[in-house]
């Protein structure tokens, strides 16, 4: 069964349509991991419009391709330049860059390529087999269970996201709100539509990701100014690790390719959390403590191959439930539902070509980046080269035609300028956007099996706890949640006396 | 961030929130055997408030306990502002654009617009922020109009 899964999952990938969308994502997905601001939930939602040229297999590939490309080239720049091009390769910088100034750039790039590709290829594996036994099982959830489970990733995401649980919740509740705008999903009455005509579909995750992620970067970096950055040069036959590297790198990469997946799995930020802790556990247990801060190898190869591993645990819930519990993961949701594909148990059912086709890209797509990112790392970091004067105003017409490209309306774009403005002065009150993206594609499922659970039980609110694993995932939410508002107040009631 | 402006924030966020459950209220709430339209929009409008209003609690504590010390911080509100100008002004023009693009056609706007955003970052010559609006225009071109299929908005230009 398992065999003919990854044979079904490489032949569809290998297809030539399939095979483009798998190259232009990971190019893409390098490219936004190697610039700063622009995360892989933007890029994926820019490049939207394009998958419907693609069609959804392809398109989808594409779009899981920029994913876990974002991983590969936000190594490079924390390695070369000390910057990280996304959250989850700040932890490279500790050591990655040391090496570099070490004049070991070559063996940090290579361990991180390699380790990516091996995590991932492992994190492929597991998704394999986890995602189908999940879907099976969840193919006995009802819609008290669906509530519950999306209260648990509420809850929980808003912990793990950001410097305050409290800020955190409040954008997923906006998220939530904003999610209630348009036609609403069982009666098919409009809300807060305010006469546009545009809005009775609900506002567009494309334009709201777009101001919020592209726009805002865009203004923000428009107030700190042109921050140029000098890069470690290095050389192709550099990218070599010697044998004494590549021993000590080895049991880091697979302990952070299982650490990944498994982090993956829990709703938040995977693939941050995924390196940070691969890191801890690397400085913790390694042979070579005393390298740690000064550029240990272990502190590269363990987190860059966690934060990939991680993209796969985040697809399992993704294919498996259809819940998205990351800003990317939302994104190819809102992809597959554009193309008429709904995510959850009956995807594998209804749309085996793009559950194992998706899968299967992993597996290519790893092998294309691994070819790609050690001999043309210097071409990809130079994009950092180019005046933001220049990759701005590109980067803001983007953003415009990912949200006209959505529905071909301006009214998107408003929205997106909206977003933009919002998502820029979020920024300057420590508001992070991420938990309102989630919201507003989890609103509808939470709506819909809240609805349904009282239509079914008839009215009454034991519904919602009737079984056990509605209980113990409501259970789960309620003590994440107090927990995390009460602990920072006796915290910060402790500091100020 | 300091107290007080975590306190104007969430006031705006309480008056958002607030704003928001008035306005739900014309929707009909129905029953609990069949909840209507306005339910889970009660939910997550109370759910917030009730947030916002943790929040400002905590802020309170703060503000009563470093009362003294906040006031003896500066705030530079020539410097500030001075921060805010581009941003803000990529904003009117942003605005501006949109206005334009039904008017003047979407081509020629979003040329105008990559250039006018390019100087505005800071580029001195007009020769690259010409080029790269071509180069743009041309891109949204053939990726709507040719590959895609989808028409772009026109106006007395294209």
């Amino acid at each position: 069964m398992a065999n003919a899964g990854i044979l079904r999952a490489l032949l569809i990938s290998l297809q030539p349509t399939n095979l483009l969308g798998c190259f232009i994502g990971v190019v893409v997905g390098t490219l936004v991991g190697v610039l700063p601001g622009l995360g892989p939930a933007a890029a994926m939602a820019l490049v939207l419009p394009m998958t419907f040229r693609l069609g959804p297999t392809a398109g989808l590939i594409m779009l899981a391709g920029i994913y876990y490309g974002a991983m590969y080239g936000g190594s490079t720049t924390s390695i070369l330049v000390n910057v990280p091009g996304e959250p989850a390769s700040v932890v490279t910088c500790l050591e990655g860059y040391r090496m570099a100034r070490r004049g070991r750039a070559g063996a940090a790039l290579a361990v991180a390529a390699i380790g990516s590709f091996v995590a991932g290829t492992l994190s492929v594996v597991a998704l394999q087999f986890f995602a189908p036994v999940l879907a099976h099982a969840a193919l006995a959830f009802g819609p008290a269970e669906y509530f519950a489970l999306t209260v648990l990733g509420v809850v929980v995401l808003s912990i793990l996201t950001g410097k305050s649980h409290t800020k955190s919740l409040f954008m997923m509740a906006i998220g939530l709100m904003l999610s209630t705008v348009g036609m609403d999903p069982l009666g098919g009455v409009g809300r807060f539509t305010f006469g546009f005509t545009s809005a009775q579909g609900g506002l567009s995750f494309i334009a709201i990701t777009a101001g919020l992620f592209g726009v805002a970067e865009v203004l923000s970096l428009m107030a700190e100014g042109d921050n140029r950055v000098e890069m470690v040069e290095v050389k192709f036959r550099e990218l070599y690790p010697n044998r004494d590297e590549f021993k000590r790198s080895l049991p880091p990469m697979l302990r952070g390719g299982v650490l990944g997946f498994l982090v993956g799995l829990i709703p938040g930020p995977a693939a941050t959390i995924a390196s940070f802790v691969s890191y801890g556990v690397e400085r913790r247990f390694s042979k070579f403590k005393e390298e740690f801060g000064k550029g240990a190898i272990e502190g590269v190869a363990g987190p860059e191959s966690a934060n990939n591993a991680a993209v796969g645990g985040a697809m399992v819930p993704l294919l498996s439930l259809g819940l998205p519990f990351t800003p990317a993961t939302a994104v190819l949701l809102g992809g597959m539902l554009l193309h008429g594909v709904t995510p959850g148990p009956l995807l594998l059912r209804d749309h085996p070509e793009i559950f194992w086709g998706v899968i299967g890209s992993f597996y290519v797509g790893n092998m294309m980046l691994l070819i790609l990112n050690l001999p043309l790392v210097g071409i990809f970091a130079s994009i950092l080269k180019v005046p933001s004067k220049y990759l701005m105003p590109s980067v803001l017409v983007l953003c415009i035609l990912g949200a006209y490209g959505d529905n071909t309306n301006l009214f998107d774009v408003w929205v997106m300028l909206g977003a933009g403005v919002v998502g820029y002065l979020m920024r300057k009150s420590d508001y992070e956007p991420a938990p309102l993206v989630v919201g507003l594609v989890l609103g509808p499922v939470m709506e819909r099996s809240l609805r349904q659970t009282l239509i079914i039980s008839q009215g009454e609110i034991g519904g919602l706890w009737e079984s056990t694993i509605s209980i113990i995932l409501l259970l789960g939410a309620l003590v994440a949640a107090v927990m995390s508002i009460v602990l920072p107040y006796f915290r910060n009631r402790e500091s100020l006396r | 961030m300091n107290a007080h402006k975590e306190v104007i924030t969430s006031i705006i966020l309480a008056l958002f929130g607030i704003s928001y459950l008035i306005y739900n209220s014309v929707y009909p709430l129905g029953t609990l055997a069949n909840p209507g339209p306005a339910v889970f929009p009660l939910v997550v409008g109370l759910l917030t408030v009730i947030l916002i209003a943790w929040q400002l609690f905590q802020k309170g504590i703060q503000l009563k306990f470093k009362g003294e010390k906040a006031k003896r911080e500066p705030i530079r509100f020539s410097e500030a502002l001075k921060k805010e100008q581009k941003p803000f002004l990529m904003v009117v023009i942003l605005i501006i654009y949109l206005v334009a693009v039904s008017w003047i056609g979407f081509l020629t706007s979003t040329f105008l617009l990559v250039v006018i955003s390019s100087k505005l970052m800071g580029a001195r010559d007009w020769v690259r922020p010409v080029g790269l609006g071509f180069g743009v225009m041309l891109f949204c071109y053939f990726l709507f109009e040719v590959w895609l299929k989808l028409s772009l908005p026109t106006g007395f230009l294209i």
